[in-house]
């Protein structure tokens, strides 16, 4: 099932939450969607699942909106915010009644229960969960229909990392399946070994959408690790050349704005030993705050 | 529609409050009648009496219902839940219905075992006290045995249909409770000032209290059965307006 986000626009007020959003979440593989707080992303969940009404556009799940679903469980499990339960309900009453709204049985409960490793206290309530069993509790929720697309808001908040790298396997496994996956998050170190694809946002407009490696490759920075015991030797011929020269202890400097190709060539000209010579990647957290630099909601100030 | 109306069926029962609510709303009337039924003189009692004791005590399982009907939409807005439930159902007014007929129903029979438990028991207590008490004897006053489960299912109405508009648990339980003790005597107290002829009738509780009254078709009352449908109108009234407001707000 792929999903596609065409206009979409909420309005609160006077403030624009999401503002002509378009994007599209492709099936067998895990969509990580990531802006800054407040940029819109649960906002525009809410909008996909017809829980927030949209003032223009909307979410397609295979070319349907979500309402026309009769019994959404089985084609779309979403899960906005584990604290979405009633803290005197059991954790299995509580997916009991959700079960019973979609036609699923008793026994499915207690499979989903044991699944998310939850059997043994599906009868507590739920007022004595933990957060991470509470985002348990919730995945089981999605997790009842067996459905084709996923959608799940900050599921890793809150859970210690055992919790993350379970959560982490368990979408990549059911990406594997051939399932639609889309998930926000503001752990970007998550996402970045979560997803494959990227829908990135800022503002409630799109910035982005593409691979994680597309993603890196636009708005990291990318520069030139060299060592070398005679290494102010290199430094002026680097500069005059163009690069830029940043320095990170005696005998190794960054180069910015040279390829790796023009630092060996310059090298082996001048005669100068290398002991390093490796290209260099900003990590996704970079790009991230790159891309969205200009669309920052809550900008903190210089310190 | 039947697993929506399931749903809500699992949902009302798998909270607590709603028992302890339910339990003394059957355990208040029937303490009140059958002490009273022990203790009184038995010459004091016919059948009749027995009858307006057992509804007049009966109305507080109503407004016990009432908040189990207001709170089974509210406590779904105040912990969000309301959300994963129009995410399972996206017609929101299958749950609006469903959550509706579950909260009549449950009124209903809770008031019809508090009408036969009270009865059965004043009466084996006032007979076994060579009393005479048969529920053929209660006559006309026996329209109230019944008035008083549909006006039961009325109030459980009102308080869910208040519970939908105002989406808020302690807002919605206290409109509910303070409107019959507080504020439909300043309403009637303030329309007399202004000369409206037997304001009390038109006031929408006390129109519907007449469905429990054995003495209900006297003068100055719209009486049982039109006291009743006016009742049932208003609440229906609120139900719908805040059935109307939850299907087209953000949830």
């Amino acid at each position: 099932m792929s999903v596609t986000v065409t206009g979409l626009t909420k309005r609160f007020g006077r403030t624009v939450a999401v503002s002509n959003l378009s994007f599209t979440v492709e099936p067998g593989v895990v969509t990580g969607f990531l802006g800054p707080n407040g940029s819109g992303k649960s906002t525009t969940m809410r909008c996909m699942l017809g829980l927030d009404r949209a003032d223009a556009g909307g979410a397609l799940f295979d070319g349907r909106p979500y309402a026309s679903i009769a019994k959404p469980l089985h084609e779309v499990g979403a899960l906005l915010d584990a604290g979405y339960v009633h803290p005197g309900r059991s954790g299995r009453n509580h997916l009991r009644w959700l079960a019973a709204s979609n036609g699923l049985t008793g026994k499915r409960v207690d499979e989903v229960l044991e699944l998310v490793g939850l059997g043994s206290v599906g009868g507590k309530r739920v007022r004595t969960y933990s957060l991470g069993m509470r985002q348990r509790l919730g995945l089981a929720g999605v997790l009842l229909g067996d459905p084709a697309t996923v959608i799940l808001d900050e599921p890793a908040n809150g859970l210690d990392p055992e919790g993350i790298r379970w959560i982490r396997d368990v979408l990549v496994h059911v990406a594997g399946q051939g399932k639609t996956v889309l998930v926000s998050s503001h752990l970007l170190s998550e996402m970045a070994l979560m997803a494959t694809s990227l829908v990135v946002i800022g503002k409630g407009q799109l910035v982005e959408q593409c691979t994680v490696d597309d993603f890196v490759t636009k708005y990291g920075d990318r520069w030139v690790r060299v060592r070398s015991p005679r290494i102010a030797n290199l430094v002026e011929p680097l500069r005059s050349a163009g690069a830029v020269i940043g320095y990170v202890d005696d005998a190794t400097v960054d180069v910015f704005h040279a390829t790796a190709v023009d630092v060996g060539e310059l090298a082996g000209k001048l005669g100068v030993v290398l002991h390093e010579l490796s290209m260099q990647t900003g990590s996704l957290e970079d790009a991230f705050l790159k891309a969205t630099a200009s669309v920052q909601e809550y900008q903190s100030g210089a310190m | 529609m039947i697993g929506v109306l399931r749903s809500e069926w699992i949902k009302l029962r798998t909270i607590r409050m709603n028992w302890v609510l339910a339990i003394l709303a059957i355990a208040f009337p029937l303490v009140v009648t059958g002490l009273t039924a022990a203790l009184i003189d038995v010459d004091d009692m016919n059948s009749r009496d027995l009858a307006g004791l057992v509804t007049g005590t009966s109305v507080i399982t109503g407004m016990l219902l009432g908040v189990i009907g207001a709170s089974s939409i509210t406590g779904e807005f105040g912990f969000g839940t309301i959300r994963t439930t129009f995410s399972a159902t996206p017609r929101r007014s299958r749950v609006i219905i469903a959550k509706g007929v579950v909260t009549v129903a449950v009124a209903v029979v809770v008031e019809a075992a508090v009408v036969v438990l009270c009865f059965g028991v004043g009466a084996a207590l006032l007979n076994s006290r060579d009393g005479d008490i048969s529920l053929s004897a209660a006559g006309s006053a026996r329209a109230a045995l019944v008035g008083v489960v549909v006006f039961a299912a009325i109030v459980a109405l009102l308080g869910y249909g208040l519970g939908l508009v105002i989406r808020n648990t302690p807002a919605a339980v206290a409109v509910l409770l303070l409107w019959p003790l507080v504020a439909e005597g300043l309403i009637g107290a303030l329309l007399a000032v202004t000369g409206v002829d037997d304001p009390f009738k038109w006031l929408p509780y006390n129109a519907g209290i007449n469905l429990g009254n054995p003495e209900a078709n006297t003068d100055g009352s719209l009486g049982r059965v039109i006291g009743g449908l006016y009742f049932f109108g208003v609440a229906a009234a609120v139900t719908i307006l805040g059935a109307i407001s939850t299907s087209h707000r953000d949830a």
